[in-house]
């Protein structure tokens, strides 16, 4: 099955995928966006996905918890694994998918509601808890993304007066209150400083334990520190998957090599 | 002046543009003397109608303009029943008007991938916000008041309805258009279904400017005159009753002004102040509201 996986990491890689994409292409109308990728996310490591703009990286993530499904003309063919079963197929309740593969994006997006309510309001979608275990919850993913401190005493105050870094770990901790399995962030320090974006790699690394992470960026650097396993992208095509380590050191294809270096992109 | 002379001996970078930059000084100063002129001449034309306003229509202003009935010339009376029957009037048009402008003004926003449909209703729309209030009131009168064969203060609310509905529309989907695609997406991502999205995310974020689009509307529908004349007429007597004709301040006005009473004459000033203020104060309330409630974005 291990199409281009290499993977020589004991126990943690022998563990099925937790997604596993099988000749996938995408369209965007008669633009042929992907070309024919497999590709494994496995399981509770961090996946990073790399490549110059266009390429397809972002495009792939938004295949993942389908919401190219909100755009008529967007068309996705092969299979998508997860749990047993393929995504792609028509009888997948998306609101389900999304709410098992959740979803980090690359602007901060507080919702115009309290910081309370921000988490509160994936949780309601799919669970119907009491106010203490909701309180319990909000608090519970506040601490996890180091926010509480921060915040617990203007839990009812508008998000939106937080500042980037703090608006981005509440993205992050809307996402694990709703338990997901993965996490999929598109590329989600670009527009924050150089203090919250090591924040939020710091965070990375914590959340790996429980979570299956996916994360596209165009840092090169914030790949080779978060990533487990690094896949390279170019023109709509898969072009190598390895460790970090061997990507960035010994790399098989030149084009992953001219990359990494500089040399386009 | 000084600063050329000190550059006078170097190639002089400071004439660059030569005539060129002295025309586009000139220019500059001229559009902003323009500009400062229009600005004074629209608020003194502004001021000087609220002063005239205020000056005549204060004079006839008492206790018993709000809690008496129009009454014959000569013989005192008030403005209480067309107080009333304006109000009356503009808020149930509102009610009517709001959710049914809303929710076109939803969908036109939040459907757009029904292509067709969704600009031949925009077409329609944006029409009728410019259709002349007249003929919106001889509509009424063709539909409502003739069958029913009277006039009555519910046509007077159908017709301001009917003005008071692309308003609101026009405003959702502005404001709705303002959300960011992110910010949706983001709901979506947490498994949120497309009308959970709409409501709890895209309405909220859009509410102030909403909000004020209602507000706006509300004020320019209590001034209309032309769609009451054949609607709900006017009516000299206190009445609150919606199937019988309704008095109203603008008709009252436009009634009054014309008549050869000093007296009537005299009401129809106050009640055009009054009619003035109701509308500056609910502009101001929703320039005030939308600035402390803020846009979509924030």
């Amino acid at each position: 099955m291990n199409t281009l996986t290499m993977d020589n990491r004991p126990a943690q890689a022998r563990l099925a995928p937790a997604i596993a994409i099988r000749n996938l292409d995408f369209w965007y109308g008669e633009n042929h966006a992907l070309r024919g990728i497999s590709l494994d996310f496995p399981t509770r490591q961090v996946t990073g996905m790399i490549g110059p703009s266009g390429c397809g990286k972002s495009t792939l993530l938004r295949i993942l918890n389908r919401m190219y499904d909100l755009y008529p003309g967007q068309r996705a063919m092969g299979e998508v694994l997860f749990d047993g079963r393929n995504i792609l197929s028509p009888g997948i309740d998306v609101n389900v998918l999304r709410s098992r593969i959740g979803m980090v994006f690359q602007k901060p997006t507080p919702f115009p509601m309290s910081i309370y309510d921000n988490i509160a309001f994936g949780v309601r979608l799919h669970e119907r808890l009491s106010r203490t275990e909701m309180d319990q919850r909000v608090e519970n993913v506040l601490r996890r993304v180091a926010l509480w401190g921060e915040v617990k005493d203007r839990l009812n105050a508008s998000a939106a007066a937080l500042s980037g870094g703090q608006q981005q770990r509440l993205c992050i901790a809307r996402t694990i209150a709703t338990r997901p399995e993965i996490i999929l962030l598109d590329e989600p320090t670009s527009a924050l400083d150089p203090i919250s974006t090591a924040r939020i790699e710091e965070l990375l690394d914590e959340l790996k334990q429980e979570f299956s992470i996916a994360i596209v960026t165009h840092n090169l650097q914030q790949a080779a520190r978060c990533a487990d396993r690094v896949a390279f992208f170019y023109m709509g095509e898969l072009v190598e998957v390895d460790t970090a380590d061997k990507m960035f050191t010994a790399p098989h294809e030149k084009r992953t090599q001219d990359y990494i270096t500089g040399r386009f992109g | 002046m000084s600063a050329q002379k000190v550059q006078a001996g170097a190639p002089d970078g400071w004439q660059r543009g030569g005539a060129q930059a002295v025309r586009r000084r000139i220019v500059e100063r001229l559009v902003n003397v323009l500009c400062a002129i229009a600005t004074v001449v629209v608020l003194f034309l502004l001021f000087s109608i609220l002063w005239t306003l205020v000056t005549r229509g204060a004079a006839g202003l008492s206790l018993a303009t709000f809690l008496h009935s129009t009454a014959a010339p000569g013989s005192g009376g008030g403005l209480a029943n067309a107080i009333v029957g304006s109000c009356e009037q503009t808020l149930l048009a509102a009610l009517l008007g709001t959710p049914v402008g809303m929710l076109t003004g939803i969908y036109l926003s939040e459907f757009s991938h029904d292509g067709k449909i969704v600009s031949f209703v925009r077409f329609v729309s944006d029409m009728m916000l410019s259709v002349p209030s007249i003929l919106v009131g001889l509509f009424v009168y063709l539909v409502v008041v003739e069958p029913a064969g009277h006039f009555s203060g519910i046509a007077g609310t159908l017709a301001l309805a009917i003005l008071f509905i692309p308003i609101v529309v026009r405003t959702t989907e502005d404001m709705l258009h303002l959300v960011p695609r992110a910010m949706r997406e983001a709901a979506y991502a947490l498994g949120a279904p497309g009308w959970r999205v709409i409501v709890s995310i895209c309405l909220r974020a859009a509410r102030g400017g909403i909000m004020t689009g209602i507000l706006l509307a509300l004020a320019r529908i209590s001034g209309e005159t032309a769609p009451l004349l054949f609607t709900s007429l006017g009516n000299l007597n206190w009445s609150t009753n919606l199937n019988a004709p309704m008095a109203s301040l603008p008709v009252t006005i436009y009634q009054y002004a014309g008549s050869a009473y000093d007296d009537w004459v005299q009401m129809a000033w106050t009640g055009a102040l009054l009619i003035t203020v109701a509308v500056l104060a609910t502009n101001i309330f929703a320039r005030w509201w939308l600035s402390r409630n803020g846009t979509a974005s924030s």
